[in-house]
């Protein structure tokens, strides 16, 4: 089952690239677009999306199937959005991802991660008078280690995501999702989509990327919405823990909940 | 009263295809249903179709005028302060109810072809009038039943309707279509009796053959069979205006925009 | 003349067709008797294409009901609108939110799902 990953030769989706970037909302953000490129939907003025009528469906990732399907009747551009990142389809592209190793389950930093570290300062102080408080050094700084928490991506991912380029809308959106910029262009210029319309989803930080491509600008050129609904669950180190498996918990619209957990 | 100007073609605007809409080569009208407009906020799309030039004329469907209840002059007044706000040379609604007994059918529902009926409807359409800023004119709906003991034909009932209250009519070849299959109304015979004098505009609709009953769904493409009746009555008169009415699931932009040129090839194949 | 208020007179006119219409919606709508006349294949062809127009309407205003009643949902909204026939002057936004709150009372739908309901309504 599980793909051995040679960091050199990863191919990822679109999606995938949406997923590791910023979460299951920039995921179902990439699978949209790539609906949209392909007039598969549409999105009216004020951010309906309705399927295009026709006989064969034309989707290419499950989903893209399940947005479809929302969208036979029109949908507000911003729910189907969320209702994509909390479908079972978007559980079952966490989990690939995982066995893949590109992305693991996160550990939430624990508040006092810092505390620890102190300690091992102080440890380190103290052996200046007594080499006795070195030996608990080590210790202190694995539980720093512990408590500060792991982030969603793996190392394997966050290379993968180094090669990626905004090569095209699709991937714009993946990258920087719809409210976010490309070449000091909103991405929703190049789906003749106005602003009001990606306004509706929630803003969303990318999660930091190893910035050799985005060289300075990471903060600006790295903001974009992301949809919120568990995306947040999956970025990087900041508290909001990925409890997996509850996906369908997340009540409300924010969503802090285990949206990437893939329970069901 | 002074003849319709010509219109074109046209088609229905709806908010789930506002873009494709504007975007649409050829587009000479739209209609918009007045019951999902709201006055002094209309939206951005017909706004800018208005600043085009693109007439943009009012259709109502909850008037109730061949309803015995007595007219709500709310949603006449709604529909004038509509017309008042697109600007529009005219308004229409249907021949038939939707309420009645306290119930709301959800749905256009065909009136007996009675003297009674008949006397209501013109005492409605005679009101309704009165309220409207602007000349209002009346469609002819798809029946999937037929009422008993009809004293008139369908033609004959709307050319007296005409007769009596001066209204305009709105043709809908799709539902003359929808009659002969479901009812067995005879097109040419309705096209003769009318008074084409009268003719508004012209409505054509997408439906689907469920086997022993045709429905217009304003949900599926036109079928030749409908644009045959149009051929037909383009062959007796030009019509000021025809216009395409999709309510769901719309197709793409291409798809729409050959449904509006095989209007057109109709309607221009009798000119000239 | 008092003698001859019956064809001629329109308020007469009015309430025999008032009668009549009203008659034939109890039919369709709220499973009524069949009015004297008509032909019950089609009353009963009109009936469904009646009944079909009003759940397609709910289930475009409440997508997220329709999804999570699933293959429930046709069954549920057919029982539903044959007891609550749809009120003269009443919403169909209305009549989307009764049905979630129907369904809701009947234990068919998750008290839950009510926030993203809301969500849906206000706009």
């Amino acid at each position: 089952m599980v793909t051995p990953v040679t960091t050199q030769g990863t191919q990822l989706s679109a999606e995938q690239v949406g997923y590791l970037t910023a979460g299951p909302g920039r995921a179902a953000e990439t699978a949209l677009a790539r609906l949209i490129d392909a007039g598969l939907v549409r999105v009216s003025r004020d951010g309906l999306v309705s399927a295009v009528h026709q006989n064969n469906h034309g989707a290419t990732t499950a989903i893209e199937a399940r947005i479809l399907s929302y969208a036979r009747t029109p949908v507000r551009f911003d729910t189907i959005v969320r209702s994509a990142a909390h479908s079972t389809e978007m559980s079952m592209l966490h989990q690939h991802l995982l066995d893949r190793k590109l992305l693991q389950r996160p550990r939430r930093r624990n508040e006092g991660w810092w505390f620890s570290l102190v300690i091992a300062v102080v440890l380190v102080l103290l052996g200046f008078v007594a080499l006795e408080f070195l030996l608990g050094v080590p210790i202190a700084v694995l539980f720093f280690l512990w408590q500060r928490g792991r982030k969603a991506i793996t190392g394997a991912g966050r290379e993968a995501l180094l090669r990626v380029t905004a090569t095209d809308r699709v991937h714009a959106v993946a990258v920087y999702g719809f409210c976010g910029r490309v070449n000091r262009r909103p991405v929703a210029d190049l789906f003749e989509l106005s602003q009001s319309i990606v306004r509706m989803l929630p803003l969303k930080q990318n999660r930091k990327r190893r910035s050799s491509s985005d060289g300075g600008g990471s903060g600006s050129s790295c903001s974009s919405c992301g949809s919120g609904c568990g995306s947040s669950s999956c970025s990087s180190s900041s508290g909001s823990s990925c409890s997996s498996s509850s996906s369908s918990s997340c009540g409300g619209s924010s969503c802090g909940g285990g949206g990437g957990g893939g329970g069901d | 009263m002074a003849g319709i100007a010509d219109l074109g073609v046209g088609i229905g605007w709806r908010s789930e295809i506002d873009l494709t809409v504007e975007r649409l080569p050829g587009v000479d009208f739209v209609e918009v249903v007045a019951e999902n407009l709201h006055i002094g906020h209309l939206p951005e799309s017909v706004t800018l179709l208005l600043e085009r030039g693109v007439p943009v004329l009012p259709h109502a469907v909850s008037l109730s005028l061949g309803g015995a209840d007595p007219v709500d002059l709310g949603r006449v007044e709604h529909l004038g302060k509509v017309a008042e706000a697109v600007g529009a040379p005219m308004v229409s609604d249907h021949v038939c109810f939707v309420r009645a007994g306290g119930l709301d059918s959800g749905h256009l529902m065909p009136v007996p072809r009675t003297r009674d009926a008949l006397d209501v409807l013109v005492a409605n359409v005679e009101l309704a009038q009165r309220n409207l800023p602007v000349p209002l004119a009346l469609e002819n709906v798809a029946a999937l039943l037929e009422w008993p003991d009809g004293e008139l034909s369908e033609g004959q009932f709307l050319a007296e309707l005409v007769e009596r209250t001066d209204c305009w009519l709105l043709v809908d070849v799709a539902n003359l279509y929808a009659n002969a299959r479901n009812i067995g109304t005879d097109p040419e015979r309705f096209l003769d009796e009318i008074p084409l004098e009268r003719l508004a505009y012209v409505h054509v609709a997408g439906g689907v053959d469920h086997g022993d009953v045709y429905h217009d769904t304003h949900a599926h493409a036109v079928l030749p069979e409908v644009l045959g009746v149009l051929d037909e009555l383009c062959s007796r008169v030009k019509p000021p205006g025809v216009l395409l009415e999709r309510d769901d699931n719309y197709p793409s932009d291409t798809e729409i925009a050959s449904e509006l040129a095989a209007i057109r090839a109709v309607v221009d194949k009798h000119r000239g | 003349m008092a003698e001859i208020i019956d064809r001629n007179d329109p308020s007469a006119a009015r309430e025999r067709l008032a009668a009549a219409q009203a008659e034939l919606l109890n039919a369709l709508l709220a499973n009524g008797p069949a009015p004297a006349g008509f032909d019950e294949q089609r009353l009963d062809v009109e009936r469904r294409a009646l009944l079909s127009k009003r759940r397609g309407i709910v289930r475009m205003l409440g997508p997220a009901v329709a999804d999570e009643l699933g293959d429930r949902f046709r069954p549920l909204f057919d029982a539903y609108a044959l007891e609550n026939p749809r009120r003269a002057g009443s919403r169909a936004r209305a009549d989307a939110a009764a049905f979630a709150e129907w369904c809701r009372a009947a234990g068919e739908l998750s008290a839950k799902r009510k926030a993203r309901w809301k969500f849906w309504q206000s706009n």
